[in-house]
């Protein structure tokens, strides 16, 4: 039996530098990547969504963890709040009101804006793959 | 800024789904019909664990 061990063909360096370009302008401003490389209507929707998420989350009145980590949880919740990007560093200059996790709306606040960050990465994996080739 | 918390489970599962169909799905038909069947999944679950949660919460 012949069994095949080609493997599918690697990207050049300067496409995979350009990648990481594109990811980083992905990270930085929501759907930016996607915008460089002409998918408008992902870039559209991924830049209203994460947006959608982070700013419901700051006028909630959630919790943004800094870098100050304690403990496991303080470390997931600081990940996450990076993996926003731009919002995470102008959250604290678009608060009107310092966080209140004392009431549910706070807590829902939190959660949004982690959504937003941990939905941002999955975006910028995707402006990922799709500036390797690996995507169509 | 006020939200109850159906509001907030409307809010979560219209943006998520959304996302989630444009990330996994090319052909517009494909992300409508995934968007649709995502955003009912997260409600309606979301629904019955609430419900299944009801009889423990006193």
């Amino acid at each position: 039996m012949n069994v095949s061990t080609a493997s599918p063909k690697e990207p050049s360096a300067a496409r995979v530098a350009l990648a990481f370009f594109i990811a980083l302008a992905a990270w930085l401003v929501p759907g930016l990547g996607h915008l460089l490389l002409r998918r408008w209507s992902r870039a559209l929707v991924f830049f209203l969504g994460v947006s959608a998420f982070a700013l419901a989350g700051i006028a909630l009145r959630g919790h943004v963890f800094n870098g100050k980590v304690g403990d496991a949880f303080e470390l997931l919740g600081y990940l996450s709040n990076l993996g926003a990007g731009g919002y995470y560093f102008a959250a604290k200059y678009l608060a009107a009101a310092p966080p209140d996790v004392s009431r549910a709306a706070g807590d829902f606040g939190t959660r949004f804006f982690a959504t937003a960050g941990v939905l941002n990465l999955l975006c910028v994996l995707d402006a990922y793959e799709i500036a390797t080739g690996r995507k169509g | 800024m006020k939200m109850t918390h159906f509001q907030a489970l409307i809010l979560f599962a219209l943006v998520t789904s959304l996302v989630f169909a444009f990330l996994s799905k090319q052909a517009p038909r494909e992300r409508i019909r995934y968007a649709i069947w995502s955003f009912l999944a997260f409600v309606v679950i979301a629904l019955a664990i609430g419900w299944l949660m009801f009889p423990f919460s006193r």
